[in-house]
Protein backbone atom coordinates (compact mmCIF):
# COMPACT_ATOMS: atom_id res chain seq x y z
CA UNK A 1 0.00 0.00 0.00
CA UNK A 2 2.73 2.33 0.88
CA UNK A 3 4.20 1.85 -2.81
CA UNK A 4 0.50 2.70 -3.94
CA UNK A 5 0.04 5.68 -2.37
CA UNK A 6 3.82 6.93 -3.05
CA UNK A 7 3.10 6.24 -6.49
CA UNK A 8 -0.37 8.19 -6.11
CA UNK A 9 1.57 11.32 -4.81
CA UNK A 10 4.23 11.47 -7.89
CA UNK A 11 1.18 11.49 -9.94
CA UNK A 12 -0.54 14.48 -8.51
CA UNK A 13 3.24 16.09 -8.45
CA UNK A 14 3.75 15.47 -12.32
CA UNK A 15 0.39 17.09 -12.84
CA UNK A 16 1.10 19.86 -11.01
CA UNK A 17 4.52 20.59 -12.37
CA UNK A 18 3.08 20.35 -15.79
CA UNK A 19 -0.09 22.88 -14.63
CA UNK A 20 2.03 25.22 -13.24
CA UNK A 21 4.69 24.70 -16.67
CA UNK A 22 1.72 25.52 -18.60
CA UNK A 23 0.36 28.71 -16.76
CA UNK A 24 3.83 29.81 -15.87
CA UNK A 25 4.80 30.10 -19.56
CA UNK A 26 1.95 33.57 -19.66
CA UNK A 27 4.30 35.71 -17.96
CA UNK A 28 7.03 35.58 -20.56
CA UNK A 29 5.21 37.88 -22.38
CA UNK A 30 6.43 40.39 -24.86
CA UNK A 31 9.76 40.51 -23.36
CA UNK A 32 11.91 42.19 -25.63
CA UNK A 33 11.45 39.67 -28.34
CA UNK A 34 9.01 41.90 -30.49
CA UNK A 35 12.51 44.12 -30.94
CA UNK A 36 12.59 42.88 -34.46
CA UNK A 37 10.81 45.07 -37.07
CA UNK A 38 8.63 41.73 -38.16
CA UNK A 39 5.25 41.09 -36.79
CA UNK A 40 4.11 37.31 -37.02
CA UNK A 41 0.14 37.22 -36.63
CA UNK A 42 -1.39 34.19 -35.79
CA UNK A 43 -4.64 33.40 -37.11
CA UNK A 44 -7.78 30.64 -37.17
CA UNK A 45 -8.08 30.37 -40.41
CA UNK A 46 -11.47 28.31 -40.98
CA UNK A 47 -14.36 31.49 -40.65
CA UNK A 48 -14.71 32.43 -44.72
CA UNK A 49 -15.05 35.29 -46.01
CA UNK A 50 -12.94 36.58 -43.21
CA UNK A 51 -9.89 34.29 -42.91
CA UNK A 52 -9.84 30.58 -44.69
CA UNK A 53 -7.50 28.29 -46.15
CA UNK A 54 -7.52 27.79 -50.09
CA UNK A 55 -5.69 24.88 -49.96
CA UNK A 56 -2.35 26.09 -48.73
CA UNK A 57 -3.15 29.83 -49.17
CA UNK A 58 -4.46 31.83 -46.68
CA UNK A 59 -7.02 34.42 -48.18
CA UNK A 60 -10.65 36.45 -46.66
CA UNK A 61 -10.90 40.04 -45.90
CA UNK A 62 -8.78 40.40 -42.76
CA UNK A 63 -5.85 39.03 -44.65
CA UNK A 64 -6.40 41.75 -47.25
CA UNK A 65 -6.86 44.41 -44.66
CA UNK A 66 -3.81 43.60 -42.74
CA UNK A 67 -1.76 43.55 -46.07
CA UNK A 68 -3.44 47.33 -46.53
CA UNK A 69 -2.17 48.37 -42.97
CA UNK A 70 0.99 47.26 -43.09
CA UNK A 71 1.54 48.46 -45.88
CA UNK A 72 0.39 52.18 -44.71
CA UNK A 73 3.04 51.57 -41.66
CA UNK A 74 5.79 49.99 -43.68
CA UNK A 75 6.41 46.71 -41.47
CA UNK A 76 7.61 43.33 -42.39
CA UNK A 77 4.60 40.80 -41.32
CA UNK A 78 3.59 37.24 -42.12
CA UNK A 79 0.23 35.47 -41.03
CA UNK A 80 0.18 31.88 -39.93
CA UNK A 81 -2.87 29.80 -39.80
CA UNK A 82 -2.59 28.10 -36.26
CA UNK A 83 -5.65 27.03 -35.14
CA UNK A 84 -7.62 29.14 -32.44
CA UNK A 85 -6.48 27.44 -28.99
CA UNK A 86 -2.69 28.10 -30.72
CA UNK A 87 -3.48 31.46 -31.79
CA UNK A 88 -5.39 32.22 -28.15
CA UNK A 89 -1.81 30.63 -26.12
CA UNK A 90 0.97 32.20 -28.22
CA UNK A 91 -0.13 35.52 -28.34
CA UNK A 92 -0.81 35.57 -24.41
CA UNK A 93 2.74 34.42 -24.54
CA UNK A 94 3.75 37.44 -27.46
CA UNK A 95 7.03 35.81 -28.05
CA UNK A 96 6.63 33.06 -31.20
CA UNK A 97 3.35 35.73 -32.49
CA UNK A 98 3.24 38.74 -31.46
CA UNK A 99 -0.85 39.15 -32.53
CA UNK A 100 -3.45 37.45 -33.41
CA UNK A 101 -6.13 38.57 -36.54
CA UNK A 102 -8.72 36.00 -36.75
CA UNK A 103 -12.28 38.24 -36.29
CA UNK A 104 -11.91 38.29 -32.65
CA UNK A 105 -14.64 40.21 -31.31
CA UNK A 106 -14.03 42.90 -28.62
CA UNK A 107 -15.52 41.94 -25.82
CA UNK A 108 -14.98 43.19 -21.73
CA UNK A 109 -14.09 39.98 -20.46
CA UNK A 110 -11.35 38.85 -23.07
CA UNK A 111 -9.79 42.47 -22.67
CA UNK A 112 -8.82 41.49 -18.76
CA UNK A 113 -6.48 38.95 -20.72
CA UNK A 114 -5.50 40.63 -23.84
CA UNK A 115 -5.13 44.24 -25.28
CA UNK A 116 -6.63 45.00 -28.46
CA UNK A 117 -6.23 47.24 -31.61
CA UNK A 118 -8.79 49.88 -32.43
CA UNK A 119 -11.53 48.38 -34.13
CA UNK A 120 -11.29 47.52 -37.61
CA UNK A 121 -14.56 45.71 -38.38
CA UNK A 122 -18.24 46.22 -38.13
CA UNK A 123 -20.64 42.80 -37.58
CA UNK A 124 -23.28 41.85 -35.79
CA UNK A 125 -24.85 38.04 -35.81
CA UNK A 126 -28.02 36.70 -37.72
CA UNK A 127 -30.37 33.99 -37.05
CA UNK A 128 -30.53 31.60 -39.65
CA UNK A 129 -33.45 29.22 -39.90
CA UNK A 130 -35.65 27.35 -42.55
CA UNK A 131 -37.41 28.80 -44.57
CA UNK A 132 -41.38 28.91 -42.89
CA UNK A 133 -39.81 28.70 -39.70
CA UNK A 134 -41.72 30.83 -37.00
CA UNK A 135 -38.77 32.24 -35.58
CA UNK A 136 -39.11 36.03 -36.55
CA UNK A 137 -36.35 37.56 -33.74
CA UNK A 138 -33.97 36.70 -31.15
CA UNK A 139 -37.08 36.58 -28.47
CA UNK A 140 -38.28 33.61 -30.34
CA UNK A 141 -35.16 31.40 -30.04
CA UNK A 142 -35.69 31.54 -25.73
CA UNK A 143 -37.53 28.04 -26.34
CA UNK A 144 -35.95 26.62 -29.47
CA UNK A 145 -32.98 24.59 -30.13
CA UNK A 146 -30.12 26.81 -31.03
CA UNK A 147 -27.01 25.97 -32.46
CA UNK A 148 -23.83 28.18 -32.28
CA UNK A 149 -20.04 27.90 -32.47
CA UNK A 150 -18.71 27.89 -29.06
CA UNK A 151 -16.20 30.21 -27.87
CA UNK A 152 -17.78 33.07 -29.98
CA UNK A 153 -20.02 36.09 -29.43
CA UNK A 154 -23.01 34.21 -30.88
CA UNK A 155 -22.28 32.15 -28.26
CA UNK A 156 -21.91 34.39 -25.63
CA UNK A 157 -25.64 36.36 -26.90
CA UNK A 158 -27.56 33.75 -26.93
CA UNK A 159 -25.80 32.44 -23.28
CA UNK A 160 -27.43 35.73 -22.34
CA UNK A 161 -30.60 35.46 -23.83
CA UNK A 162 -31.46 31.62 -22.83
CA UNK A 163 -28.85 30.60 -20.54
CA UNK A 164 -25.75 29.33 -20.17
CA UNK A 165 -26.15 26.00 -18.78
CA UNK A 166 -30.12 26.20 -20.95
CA UNK A 167 -29.42 22.18 -22.88
CA UNK A 168 -31.22 23.83 -26.16
CA UNK A 169 -28.44 25.65 -26.47
CA UNK A 170 -26.19 23.91 -28.18
CA UNK A 171 -22.39 25.05 -29.12
CA UNK A 172 -20.50 22.91 -31.78
CA UNK A 173 -17.02 22.92 -32.68
CA UNK A 174 -17.43 24.91 -35.77
CA UNK A 175 -20.11 26.79 -37.58
CA UNK A 176 -19.89 24.35 -40.12
CA UNK A 177 -21.15 21.43 -37.46
CA UNK A 178 -23.59 24.08 -36.02
CA UNK A 179 -25.02 24.57 -39.79
CA UNK A 180 -25.20 20.91 -40.27
CA UNK A 181 -27.31 20.22 -37.36
CA UNK A 182 -29.85 22.98 -38.45
CA UNK A 183 -29.93 21.17 -42.05
CA UNK A 184 -30.77 17.78 -40.20
CA UNK A 185 -32.84 19.23 -38.12
CA UNK A 186 -31.55 19.14 -34.69
CA UNK A 187 -31.15 22.41 -33.86
CA UNK A 188 -34.26 24.99 -35.35
CA UNK A 189 -31.52 27.91 -35.72
CA UNK A 190 -27.81 28.92 -36.01
CA UNK A 191 -26.75 32.25 -34.76
CA UNK A 192 -23.27 33.57 -36.00
CA UNK A 193 -21.94 36.05 -37.66
CA UNK A 194 -23.60 37.94 -40.59
CA UNK A 195 -20.59 37.31 -43.24
CA UNK A 196 -20.55 33.66 -42.37
CA UNK A 197 -24.27 33.41 -42.67
CA UNK A 198 -24.33 34.94 -45.85
CA UNK A 199 -21.87 33.45 -47.09
CA UNK A 200 -23.15 29.55 -46.27
CA UNK A 201 -26.83 30.87 -47.86
CA UNK A 202 -25.29 32.10 -51.13
CA UNK A 203 -23.63 28.78 -51.18
CA UNK A 204 -25.95 26.45 -50.27
CA UNK A 205 -28.89 27.70 -52.13
CA UNK A 206 -30.95 24.72 -51.99
CA UNK A 207 -31.12 24.16 -48.35
CA UNK A 208 -34.14 27.00 -48.83
CA UNK A 209 -32.54 28.98 -45.63
CA UNK A 210 -33.62 32.06 -44.51
CA UNK A 211 -31.53 34.62 -42.78
CA UNK A 212 -32.63 37.19 -39.85
CA UNK A 213 -31.03 40.42 -38.62
CA UNK A 214 -32.17 41.57 -35.16
CA UNK A 215 -30.58 44.57 -34.53
CA UNK A 216 -32.63 45.28 -31.50
CA UNK A 217 -31.17 42.34 -29.79
CA UNK A 218 -27.94 42.02 -31.11
CA UNK A 219 -26.03 45.25 -31.00
CA UNK A 220 -23.28 45.97 -33.12
CA UNK A 221 -19.86 44.08 -32.20
CA UNK A 222 -16.40 45.27 -33.33
CA UNK A 223 -13.51 42.69 -34.38
CA UNK A 224 -9.95 43.97 -33.09
CA UNK A 225 -6.43 42.51 -33.46
CA UNK A 226 -5.31 40.50 -30.32
CA UNK A 227 -2.23 41.49 -28.99
CA UNK A 228 -0.86 40.45 -25.82
CA UNK A 229 -1.19 42.84 -22.64
CA UNK A 230 1.30 45.90 -22.59
CA UNK A 231 2.22 45.04 -26.72
CA UNK A 232 4.17 48.37 -28.01
CA UNK A 233 2.79 46.72 -31.56
CA UNK A 234 -0.83 48.34 -30.81
CA UNK A 235 0.76 52.19 -30.59
CA UNK A 236 2.64 51.07 -34.44
CA UNK A 237 -0.17 49.76 -35.68
CA UNK A 238 -3.34 51.95 -34.69
CA UNK A 239 -2.24 54.72 -36.43
CA UNK A 240 -2.22 52.78 -39.90
CA UNK A 241 -5.59 51.33 -39.77
CA UNK A 242 -7.11 54.92 -38.90
CA UNK A 243 -5.51 56.06 -41.46
CA UNK A 244 -6.78 53.48 -44.61
CA UNK A 245 -10.06 53.92 -43.15
CA UNK A 246 -10.33 56.86 -43.64
CA UNK A 247 -8.55 57.25 -47.11
CA UNK A 248 -10.47 54.72 -48.65
CA UNK A 249 -8.21 51.64 -48.87
CA UNK A 250 -10.30 49.64 -46.39
CA UNK A 251 -13.74 50.99 -48.02
CA UNK A 252 -11.97 49.51 -51.59
CA UNK A 253 -11.22 46.17 -49.56
CA UNK A 254 -14.42 45.84 -48.10
CA UNK A 255 -16.36 46.36 -51.41
CA UNK A 256 -14.60 43.55 -53.37
CA UNK A 257 -15.26 40.65 -50.39
CA UNK A 258 -18.82 41.93 -49.49
CA UNK A 259 -20.46 44.11 -52.64
CA UNK A 260 -20.91 47.32 -50.20
CA UNK A 261 -20.19 50.04 -48.58
CA UNK A 262 -18.95 49.86 -45.12
CA UNK A 263 -20.07 52.30 -42.38
CA UNK A 264 -16.79 53.74 -41.46
CA UNK A 265 -17.96 56.64 -39.46
CA UNK A 266 -19.36 53.95 -36.85
CA UNK A 267 -16.50 52.41 -37.11
CA UNK A 268 -14.35 55.38 -36.39
CA UNK A 269 -16.59 56.60 -33.43
CA UNK A 270 -17.04 52.97 -31.89
CA UNK A 271 -13.42 53.08 -30.60
CA UNK B 1 1.06 33.16 -11.29
CA UNK B 2 -1.79 34.41 -13.70
CA UNK B 3 -4.25 31.27 -13.26
CA UNK B 4 -7.95 32.69 -12.36
CA UNK B 5 -9.53 30.44 -10.10
CA UNK B 6 -12.73 32.46 -9.87
CA UNK B 7 -13.67 31.57 -13.81
CA UNK B 8 -12.91 27.60 -12.94
CA UNK B 9 -15.49 28.30 -9.63
CA UNK B 10 -17.73 30.18 -11.90
CA UNK B 11 -17.73 27.28 -14.03
CA UNK B 12 -17.70 24.84 -11.67
CA UNK B 13 -21.44 23.81 -11.61
CA UNK B 14 -21.47 23.16 -14.80
CA UNK B 15 -18.77 21.09 -15.36
CA UNK B 16 -20.06 19.13 -12.66
CA UNK B 17 -22.59 18.60 -14.34
CA UNK B 18 -20.72 17.90 -17.95
CA UNK B 19 -18.88 14.95 -15.28
CA UNK B 20 -22.18 13.51 -14.25
CA UNK B 21 -22.87 13.03 -18.40
CA UNK B 22 -19.30 11.87 -18.98
CA UNK B 23 -19.83 8.80 -16.46
CA UNK B 24 -23.32 7.78 -17.39
CA UNK B 25 -22.70 7.71 -21.10
CA UNK B 26 -19.51 5.63 -20.45
CA UNK B 27 -21.46 3.28 -18.29
CA UNK B 28 -24.19 3.27 -20.32
CA UNK B 29 -21.53 2.38 -23.51
CA UNK B 30 -19.59 -0.09 -21.41
CA UNK B 31 -22.48 -2.21 -20.62
CA UNK B 32 -24.08 -2.00 -24.24
CA UNK B 33 -20.49 -2.08 -25.78
CA UNK B 34 -19.57 -5.28 -23.93
CA UNK B 35 -22.92 -7.01 -24.50
CA UNK B 36 -23.06 -6.45 -28.53
CA UNK B 37 -19.16 -7.49 -28.23
CA UNK B 38 -19.38 -10.34 -26.68
CA UNK B 39 -22.12 -11.57 -29.68
CA UNK B 40 -19.00 -10.19 -32.24
CA UNK B 41 -16.45 -11.82 -29.80
CA UNK B 42 -18.09 -15.05 -30.45
CA UNK B 43 -18.99 -14.56 -34.12
CA UNK B 44 -15.94 -14.05 -35.08
CA UNK B 45 -15.15 -17.59 -33.40
CA UNK B 46 -17.38 -19.25 -35.73
CA UNK B 47 -16.31 -22.20 -37.48
CA UNK B 48 -17.53 -20.76 -40.53
CA UNK B 49 -15.21 -18.27 -42.44
CA UNK B 50 -18.56 -17.07 -44.53
CA UNK B 51 -20.45 -16.32 -41.10
CA UNK B 52 -16.88 -14.90 -39.27
CA UNK B 53 -16.49 -12.50 -41.96
CA UNK B 54 -19.30 -10.11 -40.87
CA UNK B 55 -17.90 -9.56 -37.59
CA UNK B 56 -14.45 -9.12 -38.97
CA UNK B 57 -15.14 -6.50 -41.16
CA UNK B 58 -17.38 -4.72 -38.16
CA UNK B 59 -14.03 -4.89 -35.52
CA UNK B 60 -11.77 -3.93 -38.35
CA UNK B 61 -13.92 -1.12 -39.27
CA UNK B 62 -14.72 0.21 -35.89
CA UNK B 63 -11.13 -0.08 -35.19
CA UNK B 64 -9.36 1.12 -38.04
CA UNK B 65 -11.32 4.52 -38.18
CA UNK B 66 -10.60 7.62 -36.22
CA UNK B 67 -13.65 7.65 -33.19
CA UNK B 68 -13.78 11.60 -34.35
CA UNK B 69 -15.17 10.34 -37.59
CA UNK B 70 -17.44 7.48 -36.07
CA UNK B 71 -19.02 10.01 -34.09
CA UNK B 72 -20.01 12.38 -37.31
CA UNK B 73 -21.16 9.86 -39.51
CA UNK B 74 -23.15 8.70 -36.30
CA UNK B 75 -24.41 12.22 -35.75
CA UNK B 76 -25.52 13.08 -39.18
CA UNK B 77 -26.01 9.70 -40.74
CA UNK B 78 -27.09 6.74 -39.03
CA UNK B 79 -29.34 8.97 -36.07
CA UNK B 80 -31.37 10.93 -38.90
CA UNK B 81 -31.94 8.17 -41.07
CA UNK B 82 -33.81 6.31 -37.94
CA UNK B 83 -34.58 9.30 -36.19
CA UNK B 84 -35.57 12.01 -38.58
CA UNK B 85 -33.29 14.30 -36.86
CA UNK B 86 -29.98 14.42 -34.98
CA UNK B 87 -30.31 13.44 -31.17
CA UNK B 88 -26.87 13.94 -29.49
CA UNK B 89 -28.04 11.58 -26.46
CA UNK B 90 -28.86 8.73 -28.86
CA UNK B 91 -25.20 9.50 -31.17
CA UNK B 92 -23.17 9.62 -27.71
CA UNK B 93 -24.63 5.87 -26.62
CA UNK B 94 -24.82 4.69 -30.19
CA UNK B 95 -21.55 6.29 -31.16
CA UNK B 96 -19.27 4.81 -28.29
CA UNK B 97 -21.00 1.77 -27.31
CA UNK B 98 -20.27 0.43 -31.46
CA UNK B 99 -16.74 1.81 -30.64
CA UNK B 100 -16.48 0.29 -27.47
CA UNK B 101 -17.86 -3.44 -28.96
CA UNK B 102 -15.27 -3.46 -31.05
CA UNK B 103 -12.22 -3.47 -28.64
CA UNK B 104 -14.31 -5.49 -26.07
CA UNK B 105 -14.83 -8.28 -28.83
CA UNK B 106 -11.03 -8.75 -29.03
CA UNK B 107 -10.91 -8.93 -25.40
CA UNK B 108 -13.62 -11.72 -25.37
CA UNK B 109 -12.08 -13.49 -28.23
CA UNK B 110 -8.42 -12.75 -26.92
CA UNK B 111 -9.54 -14.09 -23.36
CA UNK B 112 -11.02 -17.17 -24.19
CA UNK B 113 -8.51 -18.34 -27.01
CA UNK B 114 -6.18 -18.08 -23.96
CA UNK B 115 -7.13 -21.27 -22.00
CA UNK B 116 -5.54 -24.28 -23.33
CA UNK B 117 -7.82 -25.71 -26.18
CA UNK B 118 -7.14 -29.22 -23.67
CA UNK B 119 -9.31 -28.04 -21.29
CA UNK B 120 -12.32 -28.13 -23.06
CA UNK B 121 -11.48 -31.12 -24.44
CA UNK B 122 -11.01 -32.63 -21.09
CA UNK B 123 -14.18 -31.29 -20.17
CA UNK B 124 -16.17 -32.46 -23.49
CA UNK B 125 -14.72 -36.20 -22.01
CA UNK B 126 -16.14 -35.74 -18.59
CA UNK B 127 -19.31 -35.95 -20.27
CA UNK B 128 -20.01 -32.09 -20.45
CA UNK B 129 -21.18 -30.60 -23.51
CA UNK B 130 -19.77 -27.75 -25.59
CA UNK B 131 -22.04 -25.00 -23.76
CA UNK B 132 -21.32 -26.41 -20.40
CA UNK B 133 -17.52 -26.38 -21.04
CA UNK B 134 -17.47 -23.12 -21.87
CA UNK B 135 -20.00 -21.64 -18.99
CA UNK B 136 -18.44 -23.51 -16.47
CA UNK B 137 -14.48 -24.62 -17.76
CA UNK B 138 -13.26 -22.00 -19.83
CA UNK B 139 -14.90 -18.58 -19.36
CA UNK B 140 -14.41 -18.24 -15.58
CA UNK B 141 -11.01 -18.82 -16.83
CA UNK B 142 -10.66 -16.61 -18.95
CA UNK B 143 -12.80 -13.67 -17.70
CA UNK B 144 -10.25 -13.27 -15.07
CA UNK B 145 -7.97 -12.99 -17.55
CA UNK B 146 -9.84 -10.62 -19.26
CA UNK B 147 -10.65 -8.24 -16.11
CA UNK B 148 -7.17 -5.95 -16.85
CA UNK B 149 -7.85 -5.53 -20.72
CA UNK B 150 -11.20 -4.55 -20.09
CA UNK B 151 -10.55 -2.01 -17.26
CA UNK B 152 -8.05 -0.82 -19.87
CA UNK B 153 -11.19 -0.09 -22.41
CA UNK B 154 -13.27 1.15 -20.15
CA UNK B 155 -10.56 4.05 -18.96
CA UNK B 156 -9.89 5.00 -23.00
CA UNK B 157 -13.88 5.19 -23.63
CA UNK B 158 -14.24 7.56 -20.38
CA UNK B 159 -11.34 9.53 -21.80
CA UNK B 160 -12.54 9.10 -25.86
CA UNK B 161 -15.86 10.52 -24.42
CA UNK B 162 -14.19 13.91 -24.92
CA UNK B 163 -14.62 13.93 -28.48
CA UNK B 164 -18.70 14.21 -28.07
CA UNK B 165 -17.93 17.77 -27.21
CA UNK B 166 -17.75 17.75 -31.77
CA UNK B 167 -21.31 17.32 -31.74
CA UNK B 168 -21.90 19.81 -28.55
CA UNK B 169 -22.77 16.82 -25.99
CA UNK B 170 -22.90 18.49 -22.68
CA UNK B 171 -19.65 16.84 -21.36
CA UNK B 172 -16.85 17.40 -19.65
CA UNK B 173 -15.01 19.07 -23.07
CA UNK B 174 -17.87 21.12 -24.04
CA UNK B 175 -18.22 22.59 -20.67
CA UNK B 176 -14.36 23.78 -20.37
CA UNK B 177 -15.13 24.61 -24.07
CA UNK B 178 -17.77 27.02 -23.40
CA UNK B 179 -15.54 28.27 -20.56
CA UNK B 180 -12.58 29.36 -22.91
CA UNK B 181 -14.74 31.12 -25.01
CA UNK B 182 -16.14 33.45 -22.84
CA UNK B 183 -12.82 34.24 -21.17
CA UNK B 184 -10.23 33.67 -24.81
CA UNK B 185 -8.45 31.80 -21.89
CA UNK B 186 -6.64 28.16 -22.05
CA UNK B 187 -5.28 26.88 -19.03
CA UNK B 188 -8.11 27.94 -17.15
CA UNK B 189 -10.75 25.13 -18.85
CA UNK B 190 -7.72 22.70 -19.86
CA UNK B 191 -5.80 22.11 -16.77
CA UNK B 192 -9.44 21.96 -15.40
CA UNK B 193 -11.06 19.05 -17.21
CA UNK B 194 -7.79 17.30 -17.36
CA UNK B 195 -7.98 17.37 -13.43
CA UNK B 196 -11.47 15.93 -13.80
CA UNK B 197 -10.44 13.58 -16.29
CA UNK B 198 -7.80 12.48 -13.98
CA UNK B 199 -9.76 12.23 -10.92
CA UNK B 200 -12.00 10.12 -13.25
CA UNK B 201 -9.58 7.34 -14.60
CA UNK B 202 -7.93 6.92 -11.61
CA UNK B 203 -10.44 6.43 -9.42
CA UNK B 204 -11.56 4.18 -12.12
CA UNK B 205 -8.24 1.81 -11.95
CA UNK B 206 -8.06 1.93 -8.06
CA UNK B 207 -11.69 0.28 -8.46
CA UNK B 208 -10.78 -2.47 -11.15
CA UNK B 209 -7.35 -2.96 -9.68
CA UNK B 210 -9.81 -3.87 -6.09
CA UNK B 211 -11.99 -5.80 -8.91
CA UNK B 212 -8.99 -7.37 -10.10
CA UNK B 213 -8.26 -8.93 -6.58
CA UNK B 214 -11.54 -9.92 -6.19
CA UNK B 215 -12.13 -12.18 -8.86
Amino acid sequence: MGMKKKWAVSALAAFLVLAMAGCGSGNKADSGSAGGDTIKFASDASYAPMEYMDTDKIKGFDIDFIKAVMEEAGIDYTVTNTGWDTMLSSVKQGTEYQAGLSSVSITDERKETYDYSIPYFESTNMIMVKEGSDIKSALDLKDKKVAVQAATTADELMSGIMGVDNGNLRRFDSNAVALMELNKGGADAVVADIAIVNEYIKNNPDEKLTGIIDKENFGSEYYGILYPKGSEWKAKLDPAIKKIIENGKYTEIYKTWFGEEPDTQTLLNAE
Amino acid sequence: MDFRFDIIAHYIPVLLRGTAFTIGVSIVSIIFGSILGLGIGFGKMAPKAYFRWPFHCYINFFRGTPLYVQILIVHFGVVPAFYGSTNVLMTSFIALSLNSAAYSAEIFRAGIQSIDPGQREAAVSLGMTRFQAMRFIILPQAVKRMVPAFGNEFIVLVKDSSLLALIAAPEIMYWSNTMKGQYLRIWEPYLTAALIYFILTYSLSKLLNFIERKV
